[in-house]
């Protein structure tokens, strides 16, 4: 499966709240390609959620893997119907998004998180994260429900310019 | 469409933002890039805003003192380049100095990385703190250019800090891109 677009505002799909896998078919599993698949076609990218594709549907994809501000690394991971259990020390540092261009932010996230949701197999799933991989789950979560992180900003002060990546 | 640099500062109080936009709604203006705060009590604004090309500075600046005359702004509306200028490419440092009060503190941070290339690209000062012991606290936000060291620049800079008797330090805000 190819890597789709990524969408950027002002797309409506990722202002609004997704909806719930009813269950892990093949459409799910199919998606979970999908969304591996655009992740990995942006080299700098660790993380991408269904809205971000087009489709309002509760899963991300998650990778941090050799990023040196990661603690925990639980490598390549699908959630579907993600849901925080526990979250503990919020931290601001600065994030972007593929989906919102030009502006970086300065965004208080949890440092530790108990997460669970549904693998691409259907099973259960919990994870413990912290560190850059926690700021990554609550990030491509908070697409689950239609915020970026500009909804999240504490200030004005705390947007600024992004530089060009190439 | 030409661009216009649109700056208008007053006592603080509700509505200053709402006929300001007004005046300048009226004027076929669009609002662009703006920082607006408040200073020391009064509220500043700073805006690049883009109108018709026909649009004389001085009508613009006469209408905006005229309509917001309850507010008492001090306003001035300059045309600017079309052109967006670059700004010099390199890595998001953020520099934080604090201290006693003293004049000249921003001109000697400021000097020192011109001095070596880096460029600043906000900057906040506020002074905090009691009126008997006032402290002087500044943030800047900087681009280092890929051929200056971190390390180069925060040694140079705690020299300049212990020269004046402020503190100061370096630390890296480059986002990261989820």
């Amino acid at each position: 499966m190819p890597a789709r677009p990524v969408l950027r505002l002002p797309e409506p799909v990722l202002k609004r709240v997704a909806e719930p896998v009813a269950r892990i078919d093949d459409a799910a599993r199919s998606l979970a390609v999908d969304l591996i698949d655009t992740m990995r076609a942006s080299p700098a990218c660790v993380g991408i959620a269904a809205p971000q594709i087009g489709v309002s549907v509760r899963a991300f994809v998650v990778d941090v893997t050799g990023h040196k501000k990661a603690k925990s690394c639980h490598g390549e991971f699908v959630l579907f119907n993600p849901e925080i259990l526990l979250a503990h020390g919020p931290v601001a540092a600065r994030e972007g998004c593929m989906s919102v261009p030009d502006l970086t932010g300065d965004v208080p996230r949890a440092t530790r998180l108990v997460v669970r949701g549904l693998t691409p197999e259907g099973e259960d799933r919990v994870l413990s994260v912290d560190a850059f991989e926690a700021r990554a789950v609550q990030h491509e979560i908070d697409h689950l429900d239609g915020l970026l992180f500009i909804d999240r900003v504490t200030s004005g002060d705390a947007l600024f310019r992004r530089k060009v990546y190439r | 469409m030409a661009h216009f640099a649109v700056t208008a500062v007053g006592s603080d109080r509700p509505g200053i933002v709402a006929a300001v936009t007004k005046t300048l709604v009226d004027h076929d203006c669009n609002l662009e890039d703006t920082s607006m705060s408040i200073l020391r009590g009064h509220f500043a604004m700073m805006l690049v805003v883009a109108g018709p090309i026909a649009l004389d500075p001085s009508a613009l600046e006469a209408a905006l003192v005229q309509e917001t005359g309850g507010f008492d702004l001090v306003v001035a509306v300059r045309q600017i380049d079309d052109a967006v200028p670059a700004s010099p490419e390199g890595d998001a440092w953020t520099v934080a100095v604090y201290g006693a009060d003293r004049p000249g503190i921003v001109h000697a941070i400021t000097a020192l990385l011109a001095d070596i290339g880096v460029n600043v690209v906000d900057l906040t000062t506020r002074v905090i703190g009691d009126a008997e012991r006032p402290v002087y606290a500044m943030v800047l936000e900087v681009t280092l250019p890929p051929a200056v060291s971190p390390q180069d620049v925060a040694a140079r800079l705690d020299e300049q800090a212990a020269a004046l008797g402020v503190e100061c330090s370096l630390h890296p805000s480059e986002a990261d891109i989820l």
